[in-house]
This record gives C-alpha cells, structure tokens and sequence, in this order.
C-alpha cells in the first residue's frame, strides 16, 4: 500500500467531510427509503420474470417437476446441437437430477473454452429485470456463465423476488449463512453488443443463446401470458 | 492520449467538413435520445429515482471519510490488496509493478475511463507487455490507433465498412468476406476469446464500489469485463473513489438509470458484483485481486464549487443530447472526456488554461441537465467555467472588452434602452428589403456563419410599455 498517497487522499477527504457521527450518518441514509423500482409487466410474479426473460431476448419454458426439467434441458441441447453434451457446475441440486430420464449426462465442473453448452442452477429470478442470480464457487464456476454458446439457467418458483432491492434481502441472507461469495452475478439475456454502427449482436463475447427453465407449479397459461406480454 | 483540447475550434470544423461521418451521427443523434426516452418512458418514475440515487450519492460525498474508511476495511477483509494513486502516473506504475511482479506478458482489459484517462495501456505497452482492449468498441479504436469518440460507444464513429477493412488488415486470417456486422462481431470474439485465455492479468474498472461489503461492481453487455474478472490469475480493478456507495442496494439504484440512460435497457445482459480473490473452496477465479483508487484531482474537486460533477455516472446521456458533440463528434474534444460532462471535467482534471475553450462547447440549451441521471446543472457548471476562463483573462481580449460594455450597458438598463430604442429602428430600415443582413459592423463572427435577421420595427420593451399603457387608459376609461 502506496502510504504517503494514502494519507494525503484521506486527509483531503476529511477536510471536506461533515465529520459526522456514524450513527448520524446511518440514520440520514435510513431516512430516504427505497429506492423506487421497476413497475412489473404483471401482477403474477412469474408472468412478469419470463416476460422480461423474454424481452432480454432469452428464450424460456416451464417445468412442473425435476424429470420435465432435465427433459427439457435434452430437448434444448438436442435443436441447437444434436448432442447431449452439456457442462455443469458441483451444485448438488443439479447432481440430484434425474439425468438419465433425457439422455443428458453432463460433467460436472468448469467450462473450457470451447463448450457449446453449460447449465446453472440459479440462486434467484428477479422478476423487474428478468435477471438470473448466480454466485460463482464450485456449484457455479464463473466460466460456466460466460464461456459456453449457450447458457441454460434453472430458477426454482419459490427462486422469484419482485425486485432488486428484495433480490438484494435474499442475498444478504445466504451471504450471512454461508460468507461472501467472490462473485454475484446478475444475468440479464445473452452477451450482446452494439458497438459496430449501433446494430445489435448477440453472442459477442459470451454466450449467444440464454436458456431459462422456470421450475415448480406454476398456471399453465404462464408462459403463454408471458409471451404475449413481451410481444406487446 | 495527446490533449489538443486548444485545437478544438480547429478539430470542430474540420468533423464537420466529413458529410458521411456527420450524416452516421446526425442518425445516432436521432436513435439514442429515442431508446433514452422510451426506456425512462416506460420506467415512469424517473424523478423520483433520479431524486433518490441524488440524495444518496451527496450523502455519500457528504460523508466520504466514513464510507472511503469503511470500503478500505471491507475490501481488506475480502482479501484484497487496496492502493491509493495521487494521480495517473502513479497509478499507472502501481498496476505495471504488480504486473511485472507477476512476469506478466499479456494483459486483458476491460473497458475503464479511468485507465483511458491515465493512458495506462500506453505505459504498459511501453514497458513491453502485451495490452489487450477487449470492449469490442475499445478493442476497434485501439487496432486502429485511435481514442475513443464516446464514453459509452466508443467506435460508433466508424463504419461497419471501416471496421471490415481494419479487421482483414490486422488479423490474419487468409481470405474471408465479412460484409455483415454479425460476422465482424463473430471473428472478434475469435481472436479475443483467444486473449481471454491467455491473459495474465486482467484489468477493469467499476461502475460502484459497495461500502458495506467491500465488492465492486461492473456493467456490461458483452461480458468481455467479467472474462477478464474471472478467467486470468491477477485482477487489477483500476477506479475512483467517488464511485463509492453506502450498500449493495444503492448500486443497483443507480444501475436502474445508468443503463436506460446508456443504452435504452431496463438491466444490462451483466452486473456483476466481485469482492476479491477466489476462496479455498472455490474452482475458479484470479488468485489475487487489486484495488487501485485514483484521485487526480478528485479531492480537488470535492473541495470545489463543482462537487456536483463527482455525481457522474458515465452514461453518455449527455453528449447524445447535445447539439455540439452531436455536431462535432467526441474527437473534436480532444480530450478522454467530451460533450457537456468533459467539457465540466476536462478543465477540472487537466488546467483551464489547456481546455478552456471546452466550456464555451455550449449553446445552453439546457437539454445535458434535463436527461442527467445524476441531476448535474451541467449548463450552470459550464457557465460558471466560463466566469473562470473571463475572470483569468483566458478569452481574446476584444471578447472579453465586449462583453464588459454588454455587463455595464445591462446594469443601465435606461440607458440599455435608449441605446437599443436608437439602433433597432434603424436596422429595421437598413434591412426592410432583405429582411436579413449578410454583414453586420462589431458582429463579424455571427454574420461570417449566417445570415443576420433584420429586426422588427420596435424593440421588445417600446412594444411592452405600449401595451402597458394602453391598458392603463383601458382601466381609466373603465
């Protein structure tokens, strides 16, 4: 640590400070609320959550049940690849998965650099961004997220926050039990970019395809709502 | 890169002599404003988010000692190695010692302003290593030779046809077509998927700094940032200290206007929060992580009357509202920051002296303040570096004398009047015929661009006090 540049920076920063107490200082932060969110497309917590999936250009489907899940991963991989191969990483929900019911064996890792698919289970769903939360660590190597054609994402109903201000009370909860993770992810639709004449690319870096599975029991007409929604 | 923030005049109209570069901006000057306003549109609640992202970040600069104190100690817990850099020449040392300590060759970097500012590829590259830019816009203007034209887009200066040429002249990959922008895109990813891979360090900068825990946070599109946070050995994280804020949730706040400002978008395809090095149980990620935290000037400025300029959040919102870049372009500047925010901070962080025509950059239209996500009174600011740049004599002496006369005459305001009461009747006779004057004696500056509209018989006020006074006799006779 560069001390003298240290020292001079914090002095120069106190001099301008109001030197207030820390207690003061928490209760004039407290004191201007929270922050005003989003407004969802629908009522419905997961209606909303696909149709922003959706609107970031992610594709999306539901499963009532783990066996649906793991067959609709198959289904996935076999359109896009006509393989089963598929890298996932240590997340003992996705160990427990009934592979062998689609066909899928995945290996159970990181990603290399040339993987066409890679699949996590994610932490949370935030229905005001359709964004997917993963932390990186053995269950989901950061790799996994960005080095893969396409990313499969799992995300559990009772996974789903209204915004990201509740995303944020979930995460504190895990990160109190469990410590800090070294990276939160917030995934939002596939890597693109416009900085070619503004035209949009998918697939510019990362992956050019993000798949979502919404799993648990949710009305039949949810992706259906959710689809008209981001077509409208 | 070279300031020629002198040579701005210069630079401005030679950009405007390009027709086909100016007709790519005229149209992006048309399509960014659009997908801003639809996104803000659809949020709804604009103010108010603007007005709570405000109130944080000043209470934030208010107490900065607290929460620069409170963000050392988290990131020190988080098993990062935090420096401090007066300005950029120190910072630029600071990252090439942990570089060299590393026997590091090959650097991948993610976009950073704050790099651009300190030209730390540059320095780097001096010293033999092998500095990759790896934004897909960064990684053009730098194949190029070029600095960026916007803070946020920073070929958006260049044809896809430009991009074609410089890609089949620097990568050499035989014989190919690559007509479409998809497949320039898709050979990018290529050689810089390559990069990725190789890199023994990476460097990034940050969108926010979380004071409670100690993590940073990074926005972007094309996850190029978040390759080079997780794949090489060494992170370097390269900012400054005024992104700091009080919780991971007041982060995510001002996301929510920095990319539908930026882009149009309700959320960017990444946000990622990263807090150090990886942990013992973990199969991935850089072994060992760095802060560096810039001032240059930046205490400077927190003492000043232009602490607001400290609430910038680098969207670019402003210079896609403004007449001028949309006119000139970004290099017109010459200098790392342009449009209404780097005219305010380019004086700032570099000498009124070198950039002081940057503030007169301004036709006070106001349109910067109004789509500011921060709430910064650009065009005040602007006037009052203009105050400044009078105040030390820095204009051309007649300019300043004519604007002393303009000072005292509308502090007279009876003689104003006389004054104007005398000359505009008799401009309006001179020019009846034309209706416009295409020269004009003391206005040669305004009459060598356009044409000079002949007045209308009376001046404002003799035509106000008639009214007045007819409706006095009204009220009389009433």
């Amino acid at each position: 640590m560069t001390k003298s540049s240290r020292s001079r920076i914090f002095a120069k920063v106190r001099h301008s400070s109001r030197g207030a107490s820390a207690e003061f200082i928490r209760e004039e932060l407290d004191s201007f609320g929270k922050a005003p969110s989003a407004e969802l497309p629908a009522t419905d917590t997961a209606t909303a959550f696909l149709a922003n999936v959706l609107r970031n250009q992610g594709t999306a489907a539901c499963a009532a049940n783990r066996t649906d899940a793991v067959r609709e991963v198959g289904q996935y991989l076999y359109q896009h690849y006509r393989t089963h191969r598929l890298v996932a990483g240590s997340d003992p929900r996705l160990a427990a998965m009934p592979w062998r019911d689609a066909g899928v064996l995945p290996r159970f890792g990181a990603a290399e650099g040339n993987e066409p698919a890679a699949l996590s289970y994610a932490r949370l769903g935030v229905a005001e961004t359709g964004a997917i939360v993963t932390f990186t660590g053995k269950a989901n190597p950061a790799a996994n997220n960005l080095l893969a054609e396409h990313h499969i994402v799992v995300v559990d109903c009772e996974d789903l926050v209204g915004d990201m201000e509740e995303a944020w009370v979930r995460i504190r909860r895990e990160v109190d039990r469990d410590g800090r993770p070294r990276g939160i992810n917030f995934i939002a639709g596939p890597s693109s970019t416009a900085d070619i004449e503004g035209q949009l690319v998918y697939g510019a870096h990362g992956p050019r395809g993000w798949h979502v599975i919404l799993l648990g029991h949710v009305p039949d007409s949810t992706l259906d709502d959710a689809r008209e929604l981001a077509a409208g | 890169m070279e300031m020629n923030s002198q040579a701005f005049l210069e630079n401005a109209r030679e950009a405007l002599g390009d027709p086909e570069k100016a007709k790519r901006r005229d149209i992006m000057a048309a399509f960014t404003p659009m997908v801003r306003n639809a996104a803000m549109e659809s949020f709804g609640k604009f103010e108010p988010l603007r007005q709570h992202v405000r109130r944080v970040r000043q209470h934030t600069l208010d107490n900065l000692d607290h929460y620069l104190d409170l963000f050392e100690k988290e990131a020190l817990s988080n098993g990062n190695h935090v420096h401090y850099a007066m300005d950029g020449e120190e910072m630029n040392r600071i990252v090439l010692d942990i570089c060299q300590r590393h026997g590091a060759r090959r650097i991948a970097k993610g976009k950073s302003m704050v790099t651009e500012e300190t030209g730390l590829s540059r320095h780097l590259e001096g010293a033999g290593l092998n500095v990759t830019e790896t934004d897909l816009g960064e990684y053009i203007v730098q194949q190029a030779g070029e600095p960026p034209s916007h803070i946020v887009g920073p070929a958006l200066h260049k044809s896809a046809a430009e991009v074609r040429e410089l890609f089949l002249s620097r990568h050499d990959l035989g014989e190919r077509e690559l007509d479409e922008t998809a497949q320039l895109v898709k050979e990018a990813r290529g050689v810089l998927r390559q990069k990725f891979l190789e890199a023994d360090v990476g460097i990034i900068g940050a969108n926010a700094l979380v004071a409670e825990n100690g993590y940073s946070m990074l926005v972007t599109n094309e996850g190029n940032g978040d390759l080079c946070a997780n794949l090489p050995p060494v992170l370097i994280v390269c900012t400054t200290m005024e992104r700091i804020l009080p919780r991971a949730e007041d982060a995510t706040a001002m996301m929510r206007l920095l990319v539908r400002s930026a882009t149009g978008q309700p959320h960017t395809c990444y946000t990622s929060f990263y807090s150090g090095p990886r942990r013992e149980q973990d199969t991935d990620g850089p072994v060992e992580t760095h802060f560096v935290l810039l001032d240059d000037k930046r205490t400077d400025i927190l003492a000043s009357d232009y602490r607001e300029m400290l609430q910038c959040i680098r969207c670019g919102a402003c210079l896609n509202h403004c007449p001028i870049y949309t006119a000139t372009g970004g290099h017109a500047y010459g200098a790392v920051y342009m449009g209404p925010m780097g005219s305010v901070l380019t004086p700032l962080l570099t000498s009124l002296e070198e950039s002081h025509l940057l503030p007169n950059a301004c036709t006070g239209c106001g349109r910067c303040a109004e789509v500011c996500p921060s709430g910064i009174p650009l065009p005040d600011l602007l006037r009052d570096l203009r105050h400044a740049e009078q105040a030390a004599k820095l204009s051309p002496r007649r300019w300043r004398q004519g604007l002393k006369i303009h000072a005292w005459l509308a502090r007279h305001p009876r003689i104003y009047h006389g004054l104007t009461a005398l000359g505009i009747p008799l401009l309006h006779r001179l020019g009846r015929r034309r209706g416009a004057f295409s020269k004009l004696p003391l206005a040669g500056g305004w009459t060598s661009q356009r044409d000079f509209p002949a007045p209308q018989r009376k001046t404002f006020m003799q035509a106000y006090s008639n009214v007045v006074k007819a409706e006095k006799k009204r009220q009389r006779n009433d």
